[in-house]
């Protein structure tokens, strides 16, 4: 049931035309629009695919934006009937539930999707969603092979929809103070960006297969993965720690971290030439994305390094103490300091914690006073008002489909790196590895029928 | 050096020969005995270790390890699993192709009805990664297995050879109608163009 409060755009066009040709007067939008609201005919209609753990996360942020009047919440959708039951209780009445997302893909009503999958979905419910039309917002990270992205720039291009990717460090207003601080030269020339991070988990309590629970629809959990008996350390948000689905800390959060640092170097649209990985792997357990982590991603022209390092917890950069007086002053403590980036350069050194929701500035860059003349660079208004932007005007978004795939793709190749135990050269311009047949076809993994792309 | 002196220092660099390879077969039996026991040790690190050492083993472990890849105590059987992917890993490395094609020999060998559905499984994921042109035969006939020929195609469409793509389309020939959109998918995306049986993922089914 929808009430007349959340009438979507193309509802509103089809009543105002029934009412033009009954009563021969167009009402501008403005007319209706209350004040200090968007007007009805602007309000974007949403969908929500994945309504669980990081995904009932996104549809609670989006319900603000419902409630302000800027979106309408028009459906649900999830394999676990808990979840999806819970998420209709968050969206609140009138919204339709679903279990299958193509239910939503179908729907014209629909302007865009919020998918909060797990990651081995993110592909092919992206490149569907584009092929429908639908604007996207989708979690990170963006892929979970090279080809998945590829696919997922072509579709997005092709079919000139928004696509925002949820690496929402980019949008925080510390990434904002960070950024102009390293582009206007306070630490010199960059050569070296060292992101650390606290280790990948093992499983303790390694348990065997068994029947997935009544509520979960396994066969469609797996979607494009090759099938495999259930096993509970699968799901949920435990998938994070399997190379095949979630990839482990270095796709979670270098997916955050290193999209920073990306972007901050700004080297959106460029690769490293090569990659080199080594790790240590759990001792048991299903979980196989290596616990601690090393990684070298060598960039050129121009020349610097990246790194990707899980570490030992007592071996992580300790967090900056903050002041009361600048928490007083709507700075956040810096919560989770186990993981964010040292940007070194030649006049000196820059720390940056966290990466994601939380992302938090040193010291020096939240006090650095712009010059006259100063560079700035682009202050996100939020990532999801961002991405509204994106929809509205067509501008393009903070992490669009082409940043975030090249960001994923720094993960898998370094999760490639690792699984194979040798250094890898990637060919940017080419978007591909060079000189290594299996690490070729490990670009891509074919999926079950009929979850592809 | 006549014709008899020859011959004697012929048979002896044989013998010499033969005791070099045979001590070379006894070192690589000692090699495959030990990882085989690291790996049904009981011990989790002890385990780990031998599953990280398994890609110098290589070829010769792999029947030994497809053994214990369905040992009763599952972290043992996930070691051995890990290992035989090790291998794989390892043997599939630049500039190594008698070592890729000794690991590949053996997998396939594993694709026969003898072995468990699930060793078979995940051999034809191995052989995604570095089979060539002999897999492809063992492989398809697996396309009318009903339970690995969902498997058995996706390695098909992953082996970039021309070989892979007939043998998907002689399984579409004779392939039952509720697997043909299956093999229709994958021939699509080898560059095929496929009469009827239209792509569906965008239908809901649920």
């Amino acid at each position: 049931m929808k009430n007349a409060k959340q009438l979507n755009r193309r509802q509103f066009l089809t009543a105002a035309g029934a009412a033009a040709a009954s009563v021969p007067y167009l009402i501008p939008s403005g007319v209706l629009a209350a004040p200090g609201r968007l007007g009805a005919n602007e309000r974007i209609t949403t969908a929500h695919i994945g309504v669980g753990g990081r995904g009932g996360g996104l549809l609670r942020e989006v319900t603000r934006f419902r409630d302000a009047g800027e979106v309408n919440i028009a459906a649900v959708c999830d394999i676990d009937k808990q979840r999806l039951d819970n998420a209709v209780k968050t969206a609140g009445e009138g919204t339709d539930a679903y279990h299958d997302y193509r239910h939503i893909l179908m729907r014209k009503d629909i302007d865009a999707v919020v998918i909060g999958t797990p990651d081995h979905w993110h592909g092919v419910q992206v490149v569907h969603a584009a092929e429908t039309g639908k604007h996207i917002y989708c979690e990170k990270p963006a892929c979970c092979t090279i080809e998945e992205g590829k696919a997922m720039v072509a579709a997005a291009k092709k079919n000139k929809v928004s696509v925002q990717i949820g690496s929402q460090g980019r949008s925080q207003p510390e990434a904002y103070l960070a950024h102009r601080y390293l582009v206007n030269g306070n630490i010199g020339h960059i050569s070296r960006v060292d992101c650390f991070h606290y280790p990948s988990p093992e499983d303790k309590n390694p348990v065997p297969d068994s029947d997935p629970p009544a509520e979960l629809d396994w066969d469609m959990w797996l979607g494009p993965l090759r099938w495999r008996p259930y096993n509970k350390r699968y799901c949920h948000g435990v998938f994070r720690w399997l190379l095949e689905s979630g990839g482990g800390q270095i796709r979670d959060r270098g997916a955050h971290v290193m999209s920073c640092a990306m972007w901050w170097m700004g080297a959106d649209g460029t690769g490293p030439v090569t990659v080199e990985a080594t790790g240590t792997a759990p001792k048991q357990g299903l979980w196989d994305s290596a616990v601690l982590m090393d990684v070298t991603y060598t960039f050129k022209n121009p020349d610097w390094v990246m790194t990707w390092r899980q570490m030992p917890n007592d071996q992580l950069p300790p967090a900056e103490k903050r002041t009361a007086d600048e928490l007083n002053r709507e700075i956040r403590k810096i919560s989770r300091p186990g993981y964010g980036a040292i940007y070194r350069g030649d006049k000196g050194e820059f720390i940056h914690w966290g990466g994601d929701g939380g992302t938090w500035a040193e010291r020096k860059a939240r006090n650095w006073e712009p010059p006259a003349g100063a560079k700035d660079v682009y202050k996100s208004p939020g990532h999801f008002e961002d991405w509204f932007k994106g929809i509205r005007t067509g501008s393009q978004t903070i992490m669009n489909m082409e940043a975030a795939a090249g960001v994923a793709n720094l993960c898998i190749l370094g999760n490639l790196s690792y699984q194979l135990g040798r250094k890898l050269e990637w060919d940017q311009a080419n978007q591909t590895i060079v000189g290594d047949a299996q690490a070729q076809r490990m670009m891509s993994r074919p999926q079950r029928h009929p979850y592809h792309l | 050096m006549s014709t008899n002196d020859f011959k004697k220092a012929s048979l002896a660099a044989g013998a010499a020969a033969t005791m070099t390879g045979k001590a070379r077969a006894a070192r690589r039996n000692r090699g495959v005995k030990r990882l085989i026991r690291r790996i049904e040790d009981s011990d989790a690190e002890t385990r780990t270790e031998a599953w990280q050492s398994a890609g110098d083993v290589g070829a010769p472990a792999v029947q030994p390890l497809a053994l214990v890849m369905t040992h009763e105590d599952l972290e043992v059987a996930r070691a051995a699993k890990r290992a035989m992917w090790k291998i794989v890993r390892h043997a599939g490395r630049p500039g190594a192709p008698n070592a890729k094609t000794a690991v590949v020999g053996k997998l396939y060998g594993l694709l026969g009805a003898d072995q468990p559905v699930s060793v078979r499984r995940e051999v034809l994921w191995m052989l995604s990664e570095i089979g060539g042109m002999r897999a492809i035969k063992p492989i398809a006939e697996l396309l009318s297995d009903k339970h690995l020929r969902e498997d058995a195609r996706m390695a098909l469409e992953r082996i970039p050879i021309q070989r892979a793509v007939q043998a998907l389309k002689a399984g579409f020939e004779i392939a039952p109608e509720d697997f043909k959109p299956n093999l229709a998918q994958s021939l699509r995306k080898r560059g095929v163009n496929v009469e009827g049986y239209p792509c569906v993922k965008l239908v809901p089914t649920k």
